[in-house]
Formats: structure tokens, C-alpha cells, sequence
């Protein structure tokens, strides 16, 4: 008891957040691999309260505070002190393959979440000590998980007697902390006090967790509610540049993917963009995780592709967009359809398939401008004069570029609607002339952005 | 509703001495009101374990100096007697109901007229008290879940916890919580309540904590979570984690009648309402013969859904279960339905992932078409995750997903080839989707060809049954301008349509309902 409780002084003392946010982490510093467990044997249910009461509030020693907050902090000591009994106990039965029951500790953190809650609206916590909702509301999440794995048998009360809901029943507890992090951002957002001393500092590492928690229980719309009530604050709140780079660079990272799952790429691609270069040197992973949507944004919205010496740091991701890349580059309309088949179970689990598809056009795009560019040019009016290309084209010359290496042949029709849609997407200009079965190309630009 | 608290007294207790009312005046000439109030049932702290007699009704009996009737000793006795002890009802308890029954018969006066030997003993009354409070707590809380859906309101929470505690009240040790806070201020000493206290200063002291000093927070911060905190009863209150909602396991239904119309349950089932499985698939043949004769969509679907309802709660999960939710959601998808079909089609999601029977397949491919209707990315991108290598290869599965990829790739001729040759009943699904497709393309065909192209052409691209419906849809959308009739028939003259379509189409694309209830 007497680490935890002496860390908790000193950090209360010196008015560091983060360390007093520390000594309620689950998980013991490396240099004291003992921590916990010395700390829960330290005392018994039936006194852990009297002695942190006697330690927190009675010791001289201590850091000087008013009676009800001391009296919230030995509660929450409390509560964290159970926590971690339950968890030492899921651990020890993990270790012999018992049934371990991650259930209780999240029933045991989820009430270390209330008291802490409580902590604020009730016992005056002053707003420097938010880093410990940052702690508590993290691994809420995480033995959420660990518990809905561990219930996958079990049996929940019934809410709705029309239909059975197995969704809300396989992830029941993970919802439940959905629902307590949404309790912990308005208890954030609602703090009325002066802004050098209010909860909203905390705001946007809680609802970076929110966004962790609705896109692991795949109801990412929720999102969208939390940034409709942050919007609904705007003048109140302090400005997303004034929070720490952590919290920024994250969230903008959500708010990317989210409009980019919503198809609003160029809004996607301005907050990846602002987050990519927020980011951390240093953090690979993030950098990694940034790009896996930036890069099919940026194909999308500039037709570009990702260089080789951007990707050379990420192997993964060289796997996933190289050899779509090349294909597109090529205009190889077959090696992209395969290059998609076989990526596909890596693209739909990170959700860029439906975007990354859309890279045919381009794939496209690039093959007719080889058709156009192979179709030479005019026969010279007056020797001297400068060359210019065949803009006529038969449409039968595009059919048979784009079944090269199909084993059928596109029927016109098809060809037809194919190059009808290069014209309606501004990524060939000219029109169709259906009578002579030919494609009139304009004479300049008749591939956008290309150079011809 | 009662205050849970009041719940159990509600029967017992004379109006007059209901115990919420304020403590009486120093004046107040009743004796035995004082008893009632330091009663371990007033408040439970004194009462330990180890002391399992510390006020019995005996040394109450000098005291008040009442000659307390022959009966009343007896029944007092037997009270104590321990072969009428109950193993659920803690004696502290029984004390204390016995106290009530007592005090409330003196004050009224009616300790001789009361029938002392065939009154119930006091644990029988707290038996039958938990018995008849059981249902409507379950109750409360089976609603409170219902409407949690989204998030909990801590207030209600809290509404709960206490009344969950009012349920086993004093049956912890330390239960100061789940007494009301009036009683709070009853309890420092034998005689506080003999003291009227102004209403304000009541109001203070049933804050627990009151150390203002002030440390960093602003006043106006610190007195709004004050005010706060006088009304969620102080920080003190063991806020118990959100009560475990009772158990509603399945119920097993003994109803023999085959029809039944559909109600929204709020509380759990009544078994004699619910019709058994051997009935329900009655029912189903029944249902059948009637759709086919009357196909009155009203009536069937009302039915469907009570069947639906009673299988939930019965937690039946078989082919049979599949079974009526295909018919339904078969059903439902011929009438346009299309909010029912996609409650039939969520469950049926979760069914065939159990793997107990149905056609999987068929089904599978209509979720692929209703989300391409609703365009509901996320959810297409999940039904693509769940697929198999094996069911892409399934005709109906393969057929949507190539009409998915078509519209994905603007591919418009490919997708009413498509359409013309869809499997099962997906095309009530595409015909939801078809118009705005059909814009999509006349706006693309309209940029892109030039000067014009034969109507013919229009049909047969886009799916039509012949040149007159191809010229009808365009003479919907204002397009009649565009049509020309030339020495081989009929022609569309694309090259001046401009932003005809375009702004038609917009609009039909903006109009998916996501939720698609009609």
C-alpha cells in the first residue's frame, strides 16, 4: 500500500496530474514488478478503507486537502484497491488455465470509473487531476474487451422481447463502457468553471477513446454525435491547437477516417494530412496507420500515387498498395482486378477496398491514353508544321485494349459505357459519336492532368 | 410510482405515520414513537452480528411503562420462537417489522382489538412484502434497460440502486445509504427528533461532507456541485453498479390459441400468452393458407411479428425460428416492406451464423442488395468481410456482388444486364434502386454522347421493357424536348439534354431512407 499511496502524496503534492493518473494504472511500473500484488496484500476487505482514510486523510505527513475530496480520493483508493484484487485473481487464474473472469474486473474497474466520476461532481477533484480519467477510462476499455471474450457463453438478461439482439449481446460490456466514457466526456464538456481550471482539457483524450471504443463496436456513426456536441461548444472551448500533440494528432486521425469512410475525401484528406504532420517522428505505427487512408484519399482526390521512398519505412503497407500501384500505373486493367482480388481480405478488414476500387478509373484512364497516345498522328497538311495527334479514335481500338488479357472479348455496348463514364468523370474529354462508332477526342488536354 | 422505500410500510402503515413526515416536536406526547425511530430498522448501524439482541422488544416493555396485553406477549414469542424462523428474513429485520407492527397498533389505538393470534408473524410479512415488491422493481428495471439503449441517465441509475437496496434493505450492516436522508437527520441521538430544526438548516446537515475550504476550484464551481450533490443524495451513497436487471430467462408459453395479435412488451411475458413451439408451427401453416387467400399484408404482418415475439421470448432458435423469419422477410420484401424485411433480415444475419439451417444464401444476397439500396457503406464493407471464398461462388451471392462492383464502377450496362436476370426476389430490392440508377446513366449517357442516340439504344442499355417506357421515364423528368422522331425511328437527342437528369439524379440519391421505413 505504502507505493501507491506515497506516489499518490508526492503527485498530489506537486500537482502532476499524469503521476497521480500513474498510481492508478493496472499495470506495475517495470522497475517494481510487485506492486500490486504487495500493494493488495497490504490490507483486507475489511479495512482497506479505514486505512486509506487513516493514510490519505489522518497522516501529517500527507499533502493537506479538503475533507470531502480526501474523502473521494480514499474511495476511489478503495475502489482501485478491489480493482486490482480482481485482477491479480483473473491473472493468477489465467495462469492455471482456471476460468478466469475478466467479467468481475470489469465490473470492479467499471466502479473505480463511478467513484472516480463522483470524485469530480461530488468532492470538488480539481481539474489537473483529469489524467486519471485518461487511465481509468483506457483500461475500462480494455477489460471490456477481455470480458466480452470471456462471456461469450453467458447469458444476458433479456431488453428486447420483439427480436433477439446478438450484436448488443456479444459486445454487452464494451457497450457499457461506451456508456460510461459518454458519462465521462459530458462530465468533461459541461464543467462550467474557468478554462484554466476546467475538466474540457481532458476532452479530446476521452473522446479519442470514445471513437476507439465505437469503431471497435463498429457503430462508428456514434462519432458523430460526439462531434456534433463538441461543435455545439466551439466557443467555449479552448482551441484543438492549444491541446497537448498526442490528443490532436489522434483525433484529427478519427475525424480523417471518418469522413473518409463517409466518402468526403477532401475533408479526409485535410485532417490526415494536419495529423501526418503532427505526428511524431517517431511513431511508425501511427505514421503507418495515417497513410493506410491518406494514400487512397490522395488517389483519389489527385489521382496520385504513393512513391517508393515514402513507403520504404512500412513494409506492410508495400504490401498493400505496391503492387496496386504499379498495375494502376500501367494501365493494367487485369493485373488490377487481380491485384485486388488478392488483397481484398486485407483491404475490407481496413476498410479502403471500396475506395482503393475506385482506382480502376484511373487504371483505366491510363490505358486509353496509351490507345490514344499509340494512335500516332495527323498526316502533316504542310511540311514544318507542329504534330498533332489522332483525335479520332474508333471505339473498337479502345475495345481491344481493354480486353487485352481478358478472356473475352467487352462487347461495344460495354466499351461504350466504359468510355462514357472516363467523360462524365472529367478524366477524358470528348464525346461519343455513336453513328461512325468513334470516340472525337478535344484536341488539347484530352486526358486532364496527364500532359496530352 | 411508490418511492421504493415506501413500498413496503404502503400496507401496513396508518397514513398518519407514514414515516416520511417531519420528526415531531419536542412536545409530542408519544412514547413509542421513540423506540420506532432508534430502532435497528430506522437505521440498521446498530445492529451488528455480533449483537443480536440489542434493543428486543422485552426492555421496551418497563420503559413505556404499557402493559403491553396478554396476545401481544405471545405473539411477540412466537415471534421469536425459532421454529418460525425464516432462513431468508435476518432477524434484525424481523425485529424491526415486529417493532412497526407493534408501535403502529399502539398508536392507533388498536392493540386490544387486533387479532394477535392469527395476524401473520413479522418474517411472514417481509416474506410476502419481498414477493408482492418483487415484480414491480423487476419491472422498473427491465424498462430502464430498454430505454438505455443509448446511454444510461446516471440520475435513474441511481433511482434504481436505491431501489434495489430498498428491496434486501438492511440486510448490509453499514446501510446508512438506503435509508431516505430524512432519517439521517433522526438518528444522532435518542433525542434529535425531539428538536424541530427551520427547514434550511435540515437541509445542511444532510450533507455528509461540508469542509469548503476551496482549493483551486471557483466558488461558482464549487457551489453548483453542491447544489448538485443535494440532489443525488450525497457523495455517500453506495452507488451500486448499475443493478443487474432481473433475470428474464426464457419463459415456456402454454397459450393454445394459433392467432394472436402483435403487442409491444414493456414486462416480461405472461407464459398463458405465449404459444409453445408445436402451436406456433401451426400457426405458420395457418398464416400461410391466409396469405395465400386474402393476401392481407396488415393482418399477416401483425401476425408474423406476435410469432416473432413469442419465439424471442421463448428463446427459440431453430429451422422453424428461420423459417417464419424468411417467410416474413419474403413477404415483407414482395409488399415493399421495407423496414420489416430488414428487422427479418438482421435476425436472420445472426440465425444463419448459428448455423441452423434456411437458405443462407438467398438471404445473404438481399442483404448485399438492401445495403447497395440504402447505400450503406460500412455495412457493405462488413457483409463483404463475412463472406466466404465458397459463398461468392453461390449464383445469388455472386449476382449482387457483381451488381454492387457495376454501380461501384459507374458500369450502368453491366448492371440492368444484371438486373434483367436477377435470382429469387432480388429484384423487389433492385427495383428500388433502379430509377436512380436509370438517372445515373442518362445523365452519363447525356454528357457523354453526342449529337444523339437512337431511343432504342436507351432501352436496351437501360433496362427497359420497350421504346415507350424508356420514352415515358423520360418524359417524367421533363426530358420530352429531347426526343426527335427521325427517318429510322425514334432518337435522343443527348447533346442538348445539358443538366436534365443531372439535378433528377442528385435528388433521388439524396432520398435513400436510410432506415427504410415506409
Amino acid at each position: 500500500m505504502d507505493s501507491v499511496i506515497q506516489d499518490f502524496r508526492k503527485a498530489y503534492s506537486a500537482g502532476d496530474g499524469y503521476g497521480l493518473a500513474q498510481t492508478l494504472s493496472p499495470i506495475p511500473p517495470s522497475s517494481q514488478s510487485e506492486r500490486l500484488q504487495k500493494f493488495f496484500q497490504s490490507t483486507n476487505y475489511a479495512s482497506a478503507q479505514k486505512e486509506f482514510r487513516n493514510q490519505i486523510l489522518y497522516d501529517n505527513s500527507g499533502p493537506k486537502m479538503p475533507m470531502d475530496e480526501g474523502n473521494g480520493w480514499v474511495e476511489v483508493y478503495t475502489a482501485y484497491w478491489k480493482a486490482i484484487g480482481e485482477i491479480l485473481s483473473a491473472e493468477a487464474a489465467a495462469q492455471s488455465n482456471a476460468r478466469s473472469s475478466w467479467t468481475k474486473v470489469y465490473d470492479a474497474w467499471k466502479e473505480l470509473t463511478n467513484v472516480l466520476h463522483r470524485g469530480y461532481s461530488n468532492c470538488g477533484f480539481e481539474a489537473w487531476t483529469v489524467p486519471c480519467f485518461y487511465v481509468v477510462g483506457k483500461y475500462l476499455r480494455i477489460f471490456a474487451i477481455k470480458a466480452d471474450e470471456d462471456a461469450a457463453t453467458s447469458t444476458t438478461t433479456m431488453t428486447n422481447f420483439d427480436d433477439f439482439n446478438p450484436e448488443a449481446e456479444r459486445n454487452e460490456k464494451l457497450e457499457d463502457a461506451a456508456r460510461q466514457l459518454n458519462r465521462i466526456f459530458n462530465l468533461c464538456l459541461s464543467d462550467r468553471a474557468p478554462l484554466e481550471e476546467s475538466r474540457k482539457w481532458g476532452i479530446y483524450n476521452i473522446i479519442n477513446l470514445l471513437f476507439k471504443t465505437y469503431f471497435k463496436l463498429n457503430s462508428i456513426s456514434l462519432s458523430k454525435n460526439i462531434l456534433k456536441a463538441v461543435r455545439a461548444y466551439t466557443g467555449d472551448m479552448p482551441v484543438l491547437e492549444s491541446f497537448p500533440l498526442a490528443h490532436q494528432v489522434t483525433f484529427k486521425y478519427y475525424v480523417g477516417v471518418i469522413n473518409f469512410l463517409e466518402e468526403s475525401y477532401v475533408e479526409a484528406e485535410k485532417n490526415l494530412t494536419e495529423a501526418w504532420n503532427l505526428c511524431h517522428k517517431d511513431s511508425v505505427r501511427n505514421k503507418e496507420l495515417i497513410l493506410t487512408y491518406l494514400i487512397p484519399c490522395h488517389l483519389l482526390t489527385t489521382h496520385t500515387l504513393p512513391t517508393q521512398a515514402l513507403l520504404s519505412p512500412y513494409p506492410r503497407l508495400q504490401s498493400l498498395f505496391l503492387p496496386l500501384s504499379r498495375c494502376i500505373k500501367k494501365g493494367d486493367l487485369s493485373g488490377f482486378d487481380a491485384a485486388l482480388v488478392a488483397g481484398e481480405d486485407e483491404f475490407v478488414k481496413r476498410r479502403i477496398y471500396l475506395t482503393l476500387e475506385r482506382g480502376r478509373d484511373v487504371t483505366l484512364r491510363n490505358l486509353l491514353r496509351k490507345v490514344f497516345l499509340a494512335n500516332g498522328f495527323e498526316e502533316a497538311k504542310e511540311p514544318g508544321a507542329p504534330q498533332v495527334r489522332k483525335s479520332r479514335i474508333p471505339i473498337a481500338a479502345f475495345g481491344t485494349a481493354i480486353s487485352i488479357d481478358s478472356k473475352e472479348t467487352m462487347d461495344n455496348d460495354e466499351v461504350e459505357c466504359l468510355l462514357a463514364n472516363m467523360v462524365y468523370k472529367n478524366l477524358m474529354k470528348g464525346y461519343i459519336s455513336r453513328p461512325y462508332g468513334m470516340v472525337v477526342l478535344n484536341k488539347k488536354g484530352a486526358f486532364p492532368g496527364t500532359g496530352v | 410510482m411508490n418511492a421504493p422505500w415506501g413500498i413496503p410500510h404502503s400496507q401496513m402503515v396508518a397514513p398518519g405515520t407514514a414515516p416520511h413526515y417531519p420528526p415531531p416536536p419536542a412536545y409530542t406526547p408519544v412514547v413509542v414513537r421513540q423506540t420506532f425511530t432508534t430502532g435497528p430498522y430506522a437505521m440498521g448501524q446498530q445492529v451488528s452480528p455480533t449483537q443480536p439482541q440489542p434493543i428486543t422488544v422485552e426492555p421496551m416493555e418497563p420503559k413505556k411503562k404499557i402493559d403491553w396485553p396478554q396476545p401481544v406477549r405471545d405473539y411477540v414469542q412466537r415471534s421469536f420462537d425459532p421454529c418460525n424462523v425464516l432462513p431468508d428474513v435476518p432477524r434484525h429485520e424481523m425485529e424491526a417489522k415486529l417493532k412497526h407492527t407493534i408501535s403502529v397498533a399502539t398508536d392507533s389505538n388498536s392493540l386490544d382489538t387486533i387479532d394477535w393470534a392469527n395476524i401473520p408473524l413479522p418474517q411472514q410479512m417481509i416474506r410476502l412484502e419481498k414477493v408482492q415488491a418483487a415484480p414491480a422493481w423487476i419491472q422498473e428495471s427491465v424498462n430502464v434497460h430498454i430505454n438505455g439503449n443509448g446511454q444510461i441517465n446516471p440520475a435513474r441509475e441511481h433511482l434504481i440502486s436505491k431501489k434495489r437496496t430498498s428491496q434486501d434493505l438492511d440486510r448490509d450492516d453499514n446501510e446508512s445509504v438506503s435509508t431516505p436522508p430524512w432519517r439521517n437527520t433522526n438518528n444522532r441521538n435518542g433525542f434529535e427528533d425531539r428538536i424541530t430544526y427551520p427547514a434550511n438548516r435540515i437541509d445542511k446537515r444532510q450533507q455528509p461532507f461540508q469542509d469548503d475550504a476551496s482549493k483551486g476550484t471557483s466558488k461558482f464551481q464549487k457551489n453548483l456541485e453542491k447544489r448538485q450533490r443535494r440532489f443525488d443524495g450525497g457523495y455517500k451513497s453506495t452507488y451500486k453498479v448499475s443493478p443487474e436487471p432481473a433475470a428474464t430467462g426464457p419463459v415456456v408459453g402454454t397459450s393454445q390459441t394459433l392467432e394472436k395479435r402483435y403487442f409491444r412488451l414493456t414486462a416480461p411475458p405472461i407464459p398463458s400468452q405465449v404459444r409453445p413451439d408445436p402451436i406456433l408451427r401451426q400457426t405458420l401453416e395457418l398464416l400461410k393458407k391466409k396469405w395465400k387467400k386474402e393476401g392481407n399484408y396488415s393482418y399477416i404482418c401483425d401476425q408474423f411479428k406476435s410469432m416473432r415475439q413469442d419465439l424471442t421470448v421463448q428463446r427459440i432458435k431453430n429451422e422453424f425460428t428461420v423459417t417464419v423469419y424468411e417467410i416474413h422477410g419474403r413477404i415483407a420484401l414482395e409488399k415493399g416492406d421495407i423496414g420489416e424485411y430488414n428487422q427479418c433480415q438482421t435476425q436472420l444475419k445472426a440465425l444463419y451464423d448459428q448455423k441452423v439451417g434456411g437458405n443462407p444464401v438467398e438471404f445473404k444476397a438481399y442483404r448485399i442488395l438492401y445495403f447497395i439500396h440504402t447505400s450503406n457503406r460500412t455495412a457493405l464493407n462488413d457483409v463483404l468481410a463475412d463472406l466466404t471464398t465458397a459463398e461468392k461462388e453461390e449464383k445469388a451471392i455472386k449476382h449482387a456482388l457483381n451488381v454492387r462492383s457495376a454501380l461501384a464502377l459507374g458500369n450502368y450496362h453491366r448492371f440492368f444486364r444484371l438486373y434483367l436476370d436477377t435470382p429469387n426476389m432480388g429484384a423487389y430490392l433492385m427495383d428500388m434502386f433502379v430509377v436512380r440508377e436509370r438517372l445515373s446513366a442518362l445523365s452519363n449517357m447525356c454528357k457523354a454522347y453526342k449529337p444523339d442516340v437512337k431511343l432504342r439504344f436507351v432501352t436496351e442499355e437501360l433496362g427497359f421493357e420497350s421504346d415507350g417506357d424508356a420514352a415515358q421515364f423520360i418524359y417524367d423528368y421533363n426530358g420530352q424536348h429531347l426526343l426527335e422522331e427521325k427517318e429510322d425511328g425514334l432518337r435522343f437527342l443527348t447533346g442538348k439534354a445539358g443538366q436534365t437528369f443531372e439535378s433528377a439524379k442528385i435528388q433521388a440519391f439524396k432520398k435513400v431512407d436510410i432506415k427504410g421505413q415506409i
